[in-house]
């Protein structure tokens, strides 16, 4: 078994995802300039003057060419300093970087507890298919990745801290001082984030076994007289893993700048909220970084998808 | 605000590494003497500001008011009581000589000087502060040392009201050539001990405090934007008193034992025409539209009685100039369908812009839309984002919404939103002699003539101004039992945004 | 008929229901949608209003008849474009190369525009109107179809039969469309059923932006976030919507799942 297919895959999407990079901020800068109102504006709100804004705006260089200031923000990233926000005045990364621990610990814990139970209930559903527990799954699932999210954590929160009074209704990382204490400030967020996230990975782990299992070489398997558990292991999932590695990867995805309405719900301090804030005001310097940052995370998660499906499966090496 | 599953494009991954270590977990802290509180408001982001000129949201208004004091402090009237400033003389209300107290100090242990009030003032002048009372400062011809102990303000142009503007939360006193408000500094009773914009700041009591030292420990302010969860948080004791709160949700807060405060205010969300083109110049059509708005049902469905009915000018009951001679306008559909064909509306349809930024708009429009329907006029509502609502559609489109905070005097919100040069004259409504009025009752020293000046003034917006104010809007918080010493301001909800330094918990 | 599931059957049931709501909901409705018939706020129900009343006094059950039609329609057509677009595009990147390259890379470049940036352009460019809040979902959602259909397609092309008809001399467009669409037309059916359900979540969320439909009318996910505030009292303003959002998107679902199978190899 080779490698190096799968090395040089590798060494060209990574090449391939510094491109990607340069045209995602590159197509951040631009919207931005399409949006309407800047910095400026979003300081002075409702008592911009013409005066003040012209006189604000010379203050922030912001009279300067826009492809100036882009180079000025890329050079600084390209030197591992992204500049200042030009709203508080901080360090972009020092700004960025306590909420990207947040979020990556709120994401993570999730992923930990959605991945392995969703490959778990997907399979099951689909060896037993059309029985009454892949029906209840399926019907589960739907049912509860169609109720919106703010519901679903606002209903926690009502009876889990309000009505029981067991876990906290918001969560502080600071409060956080042992392993009990985390899985009771994070329950209710990761709870409710797993909701969401699982639905796509069942329903595809589902589908895809189902698919793999239905193939000639899954059925010869089955017609010499394999156990069924290894029919799955051994025949069918290493066909199905491309999709719901994909999958995995497209509903995690979503996890760091997706979470707003967890992060609001239950002010905890992330980068999805940080993002919406910095475009509401125009902060174009942590917009690009923030951007940035998710796409490199996506990139991550869909090359490992990727690499994955190609592990798994031989017949893909050879492409 | 966009939900999660938008998601797909606010991207990124969840790595499987858990960086507990970044997280900032730190060891328990013991509750400091006179105990902490936890406050939570509705909005925060990274714009929060603790630079007291560009203060724009609670959270700012409340985080200065901890940390700074002003030159001088409104009252529960909008009456400027005497702060860092000692007394405040003038002869011909242009040359005023500002008296410092003595003894003051900084949270970093420097004295307070006349070199800060003059940096503190003059720098709103610099447009690349940012300043929110930059209008207001722009009537100092000159601000300077005065001795010692003294700071000499000589106006453009002379004005009697000078004392209560000072009295500007965005006039608070910094330290001399302050750039960096990051690790604010100031004489105000609390010192900020953290302050992390758009997540939280921790403020503890001041011992040195000019004043002496306030009752309450340390406070703790965030905002939790959601509306159910900041009452969750409440109810489920994670906070202490929090700000905002949807009137619909009151009876479930007293139920559950808590308490609340509303505070009165001549704070308004208002209907605004353009009467600088069609179809707001033409007046049957203002007159239609202020007869549309059915004030109680308002009242009743949008603010569960938590407002006071308007009668769209905005000097509101409370005020000593209020004229109560000026008729109630009534909600009369069937007039409006009259005035509507008169001006040869019948049957037209006109866009209605609104946003969450002008606070309710929404659920206005609704109804205004709703009696528009039955006096034959269509309106269609146009929901724009709240982000960039105030540079790109208010005072731009036809027929839209402002919103405005209690102003301290008649003088100030007549001068900022109803002259006919006003930067904010939201309905483009120009009429001399209203303008005339305003400049003779700012000069005018004999109460009563001042009063009848500002009663035929309150007539004429609202007899002719394109502007409906439906109400004035109460504001309520929400807090534990055991928070003892709130009670409303006019200025705004949590004690005019004040209440550090006057509230404590019980036990502590 | 005779070969639905009696899931499946639900299923149709359910998605029928919805599709006559749709059509004729605002024609059955009691009141006016904008009407505001209750003194009191999220009322309970009663005879006079069988969903209650919402956070206005606004009849709950009218308000549902006249925003089902949203839900239903927008989110279908959203969701259809968007699986259509990704599905056609991904089965063009499975066979590799640099259209591959070119189609992954361009749809990596459009997923990592925030969203909330892209909407307010829009919003901002175009102003608000059905067609472009169709045409905004489905730019969103478009992506992930694309990953979807294409990493599917990958796993059939590496089978063997796709081989020997590419040893007979096949041409590509005739193997994507002959040997390999068959083959994955199960999982892209369970992903177009799993994304009309964030569609028509994502609606409600972009109306509060203002890119979408406009008040007084509202769509099912905008009831139930317009209603939030009555869930402390169990309000059945807020319930209701909820309740209708789920039975369609199940319903949905068990119809999609319980379609025949198609031939395998």
């Amino acid at each position: 078994m080779t490698l190096s297919p799968l090395v040089s895959l590798i060494g060209r999407r990574v090449g391939a995802s510094l491109v990607t990079l340069l045209f995602v901020s590159l197509a951040v800068f631009g919207i931005a300039q399409l949006m309407e109102g800047d910095v400026a504006e979003a300081i002075l709100g409702q008592s911009a003057t013409p005066e003040a804004l012209a006189g604000l705006r010379a203050a922030m260089h912001l009279d300067q060419p826009a492809w100036e200031r882009y180079l000025e923000w890329a050079t600084g990233v390209l030197t591992g300093d992204p500049g200042r926000s030009l709203i508080t005045g901080l360090p972009v990364w020092e700004m960025i970087a306590a909420r990207l621990g947040n979020s990556l610990t709120l994401a993570g814990l999730t992923a930990l507890v959605s991945v392995p139970l969703a490959l778990l209930l997907g399979i099951v559903a689909a060896v037993k298919r059309g029985t009454a527990f892949d029906r209840t799954i399926s019907i589960a699932t739907i049912g509860i990745v169609s109720v919106p999210e703010f519901l679903i954590a606002t209903l926690a929160v009502m009876l889990f801290a309000v009505t029981l009074r067991w876990l906290p209704a918001l969560s502080s990382t600071r409060d956080v001082h042992s392993t009990w204490d985390l899985v009771r400030v994070f329950a209710m967020p990761v709870f409710s984030l797993a909701c969401f996230v699982m639905a796509q990975m069942v329903r595809m782990t589902r589908a895809a076994v189902i698919d793999a299992l239905d193939t000639s070489y899954a059925e010869a398997a089955r017609l010499k007289g394999c156990s069924p558990a290894r029919v799955v292991l051994r025949h069918a999932l290493p066909n199905a893993i491309g999709p719901i590695a994909n999958a995995i990867a497209l509903s995690l995805s979503t996890l760091l700048g997706g979470v707003i309405v967890v992060e609001i719900i239950f002010n905890y301090p992330g980068v999805a909220r940080l993002m919406v804030d910095a475009v509401a005001t125009r902060d174009l310097p942590l917009v690009q970084t923030v951007a940035v940052i998710f796409c490199i995370a996506y990139l991550l998660l869909v090359t490992t998808a990727d690499v994955v499906a190609i592990l798994a499966n031989p017949r893909l090496r050879h492409r | 605000m966009i939900g999660r599953r938008d998601a797909i494009r606010l991207i990124g991954g969840g790595g499987l590494s858990i960086g507990l270590g970044a997280c900032g977990f730190e060891p328990a802290r013991p509750e400091p003497a006179g105990g902490r509180l936890r406050v939570a408001v509705a909005v925060s982001s990274t714009a929060d500001t603790m630079d007291p000129a560009r203060q724009t949201v609670v959270t700012d208004f409340c985080r200065c008011a901890m940390v700074y004091d002003g030159l001088t402090k409104l009252d529960e009237r909008f009456l400027p009581q005497p702060a860092l400033a000692e007394a405040i003389e003038t002869a011909d209300a242009r040359d005023w000589s500002i008296r410092l107290r003595k003894g003051v100090r900084f949270h970093d242990g420097s004295p307070l000087t006349v070199a800060d009030v003059v940096y503190s003032l003059r720098r709103h002048l610099d447009p690349a502060v940012g300043s929110k009372a930059k209008v207001f400062a722009d009537q100092f011809a000159s601000v300077r040392a005065d001795g010692p102990d003294r700071v000499r303000i000589v106006l453009k142009t002379p004005n009697a009201d000078l004392p209560t503007i000072l009295g500007i939360q965005q006039f608070q006193i910094v330290r001399d050539g302050t750039r960096d408000f990051n690790k604010p500094v100031g004489t105000g009773p609390m010192r900020m001990l953290e302050y992390m914009p758009g997540v939280r700041s921790l403020a503890a009591r001041y011992d040195d405090y000019w004043r002496g030292p306030v009752r309450l420990g340390e406070c703790e302010l965030f905002a939790i934007p959601d509306d159910s969860a900041r009452i969750n948080a409440l109810l489920s004791g994670d906070v202490d008193l929090i700000h905002a709160i949807n009137p619909r949700i009151t009876r479930h807060l007293t139920g559950a034992g808590f308490e609340l405060l509303e505070s009165k205010s001549s704070g308004y969300t208002d209907l605004i025409a353009r009467m600088d083109r069609a179809p707001g110049n033409n007046p049957d059509f203002i007159e239609g539209l202020k007869l549309l708005l059915d004030r109680e049902t308002m009242r009743t469905a949008i603010f569960r009685g938590y407002a006071t009915i308007a009668n769209d000018q905005p000097i509101a009951p409370t005020n000593p100039y209020y004229d109560p001679s000026v008729p109630q306008r009534p909600f009369d559909p069937d007039r409006a369908r009259f005035l509507f064909k008169r001006a040869g509306l019948a049957g037209a349809r006109v866009p209605l812009v609104t946003s969450t930024a002008a606070d309710k708009s929404d659920d206005m429009a609704v109804l205004i839309q709703d009696a528009a329907r039955r006096a034959g006029l269509g309106l269609d509502i146009r929901r724009v984002p709240s982000d960039g609502y105030w540079t790109n559609s208010w005072m731009k489109v036809p027929l839209g919404f402002g919103n405005t905070n209690p102003r301290p005097t008649a003088d100030i919100i007549f001068t900022q939103f109803f002259a006919s040069n006003a930067l904010w004259n939201e309905s483009a409504w120009k009429n001399a002699r209203f303008d005339r009025l305003l400049v003779a009752a700012r000069g005018e020293t004999d109460e009563a003539r001042r009063k009848s000046l500002y009663g035929e003034m309150q007539h004429l917006v609202h007899d002719q101004a394109g502007i409906g104010i439906p109400l004035f809007i109460s504001s309520i918080d929400a807090y534990s039992p055991r928070l003892k010493g709130l009670r409303p301001m006019p200025q705004g909800g949590l004690m005019g945004f004040d209440f550090a330094a006057h509230v404590w918990l019980e036990g502590k | 008929m005779s070969r639905l599931a009696i899931s499946g059957r639900i299923g149709l049931a359910l998605v029928v229901l919805w599709v006559i709501v749709a059509l004729a909901g605002p024609a059955l409705a009691p009141h006016g949608v904008g009407e505001v018939v209750d003194l009191d706020v999220f009322s309970g129900v009663s005879r006079a209003f069988p969903l209650g009343t919402d956070y206005l006094g606004r009849d709950m059950l009218s308000r549902v008849l006249y925003g089902a039609r949203y839900t239903v329609f927008i989110a279908f057509v959203a969701t259809a474009i968007a699986v259509v677009t990704g599905v056609l595009l991904g089965l063009a990147a499975a066979a590799g190369g640099w259209v591959d390259m070119l189609l992954s890379r361009l749809f990596d470049i459009v997923i990592a525009i925030p969203s909330l940036m892209f909407a307010l352009v829009v919003i901002a460019a175009t102003g608000a109107s059905i067609p472009v809040l169709i045409g905004t979902l489905a730019v969103i959602y478009t992506p992930g179809a694309f990953r979807t259909a294409r990493s599917l397609a990958m796993g059939v092309m590496a089978l063997d039969f796709v081989s020997a008809a590419r040893a007979r001399g096949e041409g590509l467009p005739y193997i994507v469309v002959r040997e390999v669409l068959p083959n994955v037309t199960g999982p892209l059916a369970a992903d177009f059923g799993l994304r009309f359900v964030f569609v028509v979540l994502l609606l409600s969320g972009l109306s509060f932006l203002g890119l979408g439909v406009q008040p007084p009318e509202a769509d099912l996910g905008a009831l139930v976030r317009e209603n939030i505030a009555g869930l402390g009292f169990g309000a059945p303003a807020v319930l209701f919507p909820a309740v209708a959002i789920a039975s369609l998107t199940i319903g949905m679902n068990l119809l999609i799942d319980s379609l025949p199978g198609r031939r395998r190899r």
